[in-house]
């Protein structure tokens, strides 16, 4: 606990950064990320366009499963309504891609209502098993419904375009993902001032006695699947825009696999936990890319020897971050304040 | 930090920057780079290391040679584990690494479609690879992209003049995958197969991963056909297909096309693999008619090398020939000259890669050939002339 910091309202309890410090390194993040796009080379502000999206989808799945504690595999699902809800709105409606992206976002959300039913009913193991069985459902409609999906082939996105210019380039593409996944964080973070976000902790942390201190479970477990889907829907609608090409083998179970492995490796039930598990899980195949660079000056024929062990070393990562980061690498960040709170006086 | 002092470390830093700076030498301008989203690692990996081989072989001939008007060719490849975004990755990492990159493999029809607006914009380099997928084959759709044989509709009408030729309105069945791979060529087949007056009975499609198939057998019993065409696998679950059919005493003959035409996967399979044919566009590793490239290729790589091998060789081949013709021309290395001399090239001799001369009329290479398994050599032996499509 950090001393000196007594609050005299309510209001500046509960705000989301309390200290000059806090701001200040608000201050610097924002502005390493207006600079960024300046600086990177187009790999790397591929890179992150894509963990901007995959930051997006997974917060989304922290309000579900961390902080609402109904464990999902059904997130890659909601990314393909949401991509296919915005395909389809470009193909056929021609909508600004900002309306397509709440859209997409909005049919998410109400196929996640839906296929929150079974957590009235089921917890765990076996919600995630029932979430698996509408991802399967959801897949079927995706490969059989032609008309709409364009069946197994899937469908084209046209680029999203703002006042007649073209967003194709990762550089334009940044300055529209990296805002709204911005946008959506600081959203989930706000969510947990408020009385739903505060109902979603209870229900996660005991169901009954949220029923007994009048939270209706039906009507918040079914809005904690709504926001969680419509962050899904709107993270895969940024996807389609991306890749511009949606297929149903764009998004398989192994997807929500991926995304429900960020929320824990990040940390469930923090913010920056799915922030951060989402980069880890994004980046670290990548950067150990530079690993078999570096040895292919030693190996010759580096890439083809390397490769599988690249793999094995992300596998390795993720085990050892679990068992010696139980908490998510949240922790890691967290502890590393509580050392500079007491600095320079800790022993 | 046992073992390792302070003065080894030194001399690993100083031989790191000497290979760097090596590296960086061999990496002179002029060098052309052939940029690769290889699927090293999943379930496409056994394909891509052969690629990578084939690609390689080729450039170290070509190399050998003088490289194009003096130029070195180089590969540079990259992991794709054969996921979509990982291969966008690689592009945009190699891309941002390469200046003088001209000619891109990449991985899969997924990548070929989210790629293409960016080959469009970009106007720098054409693009083949391991997806022989038909909607690649649309030069106004697909500008700068080809496919080093046929696609898979193509690879059906080669398996179909066969059929009419060796029987004429045999009965047909298709079993595919119900993937975006196995239900390619399905509706050009019907389309194709009513031309050759051949009668497609029934199209079984299969559920992806599908291991027990007793269901699909019992259609194929109905239905009795000649011939039964497998698209969208790789082995799994045609050797289950041709047992139980075997067992229930079906006198059909199998077909296959090009990712189920490798000999050596079917070397485990044993006795019940004899007799399976299909369609390669290429020739086998260990085809003894004459052909100075597949002698070249045996005197550097002693052991069998898969039909990947091949492809990758005769797409480095084929790349790289329309860079030559381009700077022979005198013209700049973008994607629309690169395109328009590929498709300049007309009775084009592969060395014996491919049995016949070959053209490049669009985006594909459209020439076959019927091969059978023989169990007891352990070898796909051709079975007909190379059939080709072109008018």
């Amino acid at each position: 606990m950090r001393i000196a910091t007594a609050n005299e309202t309510y209001l500046a309890d509960e705000a989301l950064l309390s200290t000059r410090t806090q701001w200040a390194w608000m201050g610097i993040l924002a502005l390493v990320l207006i600079a960024a796009p300046f600086v990177l080379n187009n790999y790397w502000l591929y890179l992150a366009c894509l963990v901007a999206i995959n930051v997006a989808s997974a917060t989304g799945l922290n309000i579900l499963t961390g902080y609402t504690g109904l464990v999902s595999l059904g997130q890659g699902a909601f990314m393909a309504v949401g991509a296919y809800t915005v395909a389809w709105l470009e193909a056929n409606v021609g909508t600004p891609f900002f309306v397509n992206l709440v859209a997409g976002g909005a049919l998410a959300a109400l196929v996640g209502v839906f296929v929150g039913i079974p957590s009235l009913r089921v917890k765990g193991l076996y919600l995630a098993i029932a979430t698996i069985g509408a991802s399967i459902i959801l897949q079927f409609f995706f490969v059989n419904w032609s008309s709409v999906t364009g069946g197994s082939r899937g469908i084209n996105v046209a680029p999203a375009t703002f006042f007649g210019t073209q967003l194709t380039t990762y550089f334009q593409l940044y300055w529209l993902f990296v805002p709204i996944a911005a946008l959506m964080v600081l959203g989930a973070a706000n969510l947990f001032r408020t009385r739903v976000g505060r109902a979603f902790i209870a229900i996660r942390d005991r169901d009954i006695s949220a029923e007994v201190l009048g939270i209706p479970l039906l009507r918040y477990k079914l809005l904690s699947f709504a926001i969680s889907s419509f962050y899904a829907g709107v993270a895969g609608g940024m996807w389609a825009y991306f890749f511009r090409s949606v297929s149903p083998e764009s998004f398989t179970i192994v997807e929500s696999i991926f995304y429900l492995a960020a929320v824990i490796v990040g940390g469930m039930g923090s913010i920056l936990g799915g922030v951060i598990g989402a980069a880890f899980m994004t980046l670290v195949p990548e950067i150990l890319r530079f690993g078999v660079e570096i040895a292919s000056s030693y190996v010759s024929n580096a890439a083809t020897l390397l490769s599988p062990i690249r793999t094995v070393a992300f596998g390795g990562l993720i085990i050892a971050f679990l068992v010696l980061e139980p908490q998510g690498l949240a922790e890691i960040v967290q502890r590393i304040r509580r050392f500079f709170h007491l600095w320079p006086f800790k022993k | 930090m046992s073992g390792i002092t302070k003065r080894t470390l030194l001399a690993l830093a100083a031989s790191s920057a000497l290979a760097f700076g090596t590296l960086a030498f061999a990496q002179d301008k002029e060098d052309i780079v052939i940029g690769g989203s290889i699927p090293l690692t999943g379930v496409f990996a056994f394909a891509g290391v052969a690629i990578e081989a084939g690609i390689q072989d080729y450039l170290k001939i070509l190399n050998e040679q003088g490289g194009i008007d003096g130029r070195q060719v180089r590969l540079a490849y990259e992991d794709t584990g054969y996921q979509v975004d990982q291969s966008v990755a690689v592009f945009n990492k190699l891309t941002s690494q390469n200046e003088n990159m001209h000619l891109y493999y990449g991985d899969s029809t997924a990548f070929s479609r989210t790629i293409n607006p960016e080959l469009i914009r970009r106007n720098a380099m054409i693009m083949a690879g391991a997806s022989f997928a038909s909607e690649i084959n649309d030069p106004e759709n697909f500008p700068y992209q080809f496919i080093a044989g046929p696609d898979y509709s193509e690879m059906f009408s080669i398996l179909l003049e066969y059929i009419a030729k060796e029987k004429p309105g045999a009965r047909i069945v298709t079993v595919n995958s119900d993937s975006e791979f196995g239900r390619d060529p399905i509706e050009s087949t019907r389309a194709r197969a009513a031309e050759l007056g051949l009668e497609i009975v029934e199209e079984i499609i299969t559920p992806p991963g599908a291991v027990d198939v007793s269901t699909e057998v019992l259609k194929l019993r109905r239905a009795r056909p000649d011939y039964t065409l497998f698209h969208g696998y790789i082995l799994a679950p045609l050797p289950e297909f041709m047992t139980q059919a075997k067992q229930l005493g079906l006198e059909t003959k199998f077909m296959g096309t090009f990712w189920s035409m490798d000999s050596s996967i079917w070397a485990d399979v044993g006795e019940v693999a004899d007799g399976f044919m299909g369609v390669m566009p290429y020739r086998y590793y260990y085809d003894e008619e004459e052909a100075p490239m597949l002698d070249r290729i045996r005197e550097m790589r002693p052991e069998y090398q898969a039909t990947g091998y091949m492809q990758g060789f005769l797409t480095a081949m084929l790349m790289t020939e329309a860079a030559k013709r381009t700077l022979e021309a005198g013209n700049e290395l973008t994607a629309e000259n690169l395109k328009a001399s590929l498709n300049t090239i007309e009775d084009f001799d592969t060395g014996g890669i491919i049995g016949v001369p070959i053209s490049v009329p669009g985006n594909t290479v459209p020439v076959g050939r019927i091969y059978q398994y023989d169990a007891a050599d352990k070898r796909m032996e051709p079975v007909s002339d190379w059939i080709s499509l072109q008018e």
